[in-house]
């Protein structure tokens, strides 16, 4: 019976282990989140899909998902029908998504239309290079995802694709 | 007795719970710098032909549609690239796509002798499902001997922006 309880117990330690790990995940990687570069991030405005100005602080007090992508990049259009699910899923409850393409505008209108993309893409070109690259991301991988919370306070940032699980346990306590 | 298992207890503890938090340590980013997973160099091999080279790191890969080579000044007169067969996959999004592993060499023929400045741009990914955003590479050839030393890794911005307004269509 002791033996069996130490086992429960390895599992149940094994499992926290998991949590904290997770939790500590976004902190873990190459890129080292930094709130003054959110901060920046979130100061900036880009040009939409029709060319009009767009400013990031105006999701401010929503729980705002950023997503670095481009239409040349196949695992940043793997992630981008999970999150136009979770848009219209968590949306009400304050969830905003906004993409920023490092691409040319005419391709982005494309792949919007065929993905059905239903949050905001700002066109990010030599703009968005810089803001990825001062957001932490030195390397200039995509897709890069910045998540930052109701007061702008930085959640997580994650390089390389996501899923809605993951995400969901990043901006679920925010919201 | 009671003690002796609460110590072995302590160690397991911490053992799995270690050994759970390096699991995702081990996952964590060790995602090299693009002109680390793609290594650029360029010589003149022989009066009028340009060889190129990129030692591409394991689980990378580079995609044929998205070189780009421009001779400063132009008037050096670069030829069309010549690729050795790569990789053929059909992809969801973009169709029939070609891309290199390990090491790659494509010929550039070229009408000068020397004495010009390579630029080089390439765009790639690595397995784990990050995709670097173009980069730009120069190389100044001279007539004798390899430069492989002077290749320098460039910023993209400017070129980006060039390549990106020039591609062709995606499909």
């Amino acid at each position: 019976m002791k033996s069996a309880g130490r086992i429960a117990l390895f599992a149940v330690v094994a499992v926290s282990g998991l949590v904290a790990g997770y939790w500590l995940y976004p902190w873990n990687r190459g890129v080292t989140p930094n709130t003054g570069n959110v901060a920046e991030l979130m100061a900036a405005t880009l040009p939409d899909m029709d060319g009009k100005s767009q400013a990031l602080a105006q999701w401010r007090g929503k729980v705002i998902v950023v997503n670095f992508w481009a239409t040349w990049c196949p695992p940043c259009l793997e992630e981008i029908p999970e999150f136009v699910r979770m848009q219209k899923k968590l949306g009400p409850r304050g969830l905003q998504f906004v993409g920023i393409a490092i691409d040319n505008r005419d391709k982005v209108r494309e792949f919007a239309a065929k993905f059905g993309i239903n949050y905001p893409i700002l066109i990010g070109e030599m703009e968005g290079i810089e803001l990825v690259r001062r957001a932490g991301n030195d390397r200039g991988g995509l897709p890069f995802t910045v998540i930052v919370d109701r007061k702008g306070r930085l959640l997580g940032t994650e390089l390389g694709g996501l899923n809605e699980q993951k995400l969901t346990a990043i901006v679920a306590p925010a919201l | 007795m009671n003690l002796r298992i609460g110590a072995i207890s302590v160690v397991e503890l911490l053992v799995a719970a270690c050994a759970a938090c390096a699991l995702y340590a081990a996952a964590a980013d060790d995602l090299l710098a693009p002109e680390q997973a793609f290594r650029f160099s360029a010589r003149l091999v022989e009066p009028g032909l340009v060889e190129v080279r990129y030692r591409i790191a394991e689980g990378y890969y580079m995609y044929r549609d998205k070189f780009r080579f421009t001779a400063i000044p132009q008037a050096a007169g670069l030829g069309e690239a010549r690729f050795p067969p790569g990789k053929i996959t059909h992809d969801e999004f973009f169709g029939r796509v070609e891309t290199y592993r390990g090491d790659l060499l494509i010929k550039l023929p070229v009408k000068s002798a020397g004495g010009f400045t390579l630029k080089a741009v390439s765009q790639g990914c690595a397995d784990v499902g990050v995709c670097y955003i173009p980069v730009t590479q120069t190389v100044r050839l001279i007539a004798t001997g390899s430069s492989d030393d002077a290749a320098k890794f460039g910023g993209t911005p400017p070129d980006l922006i060039e390549r990106l307004r020039d591609a062709p269509p995606s499909r």
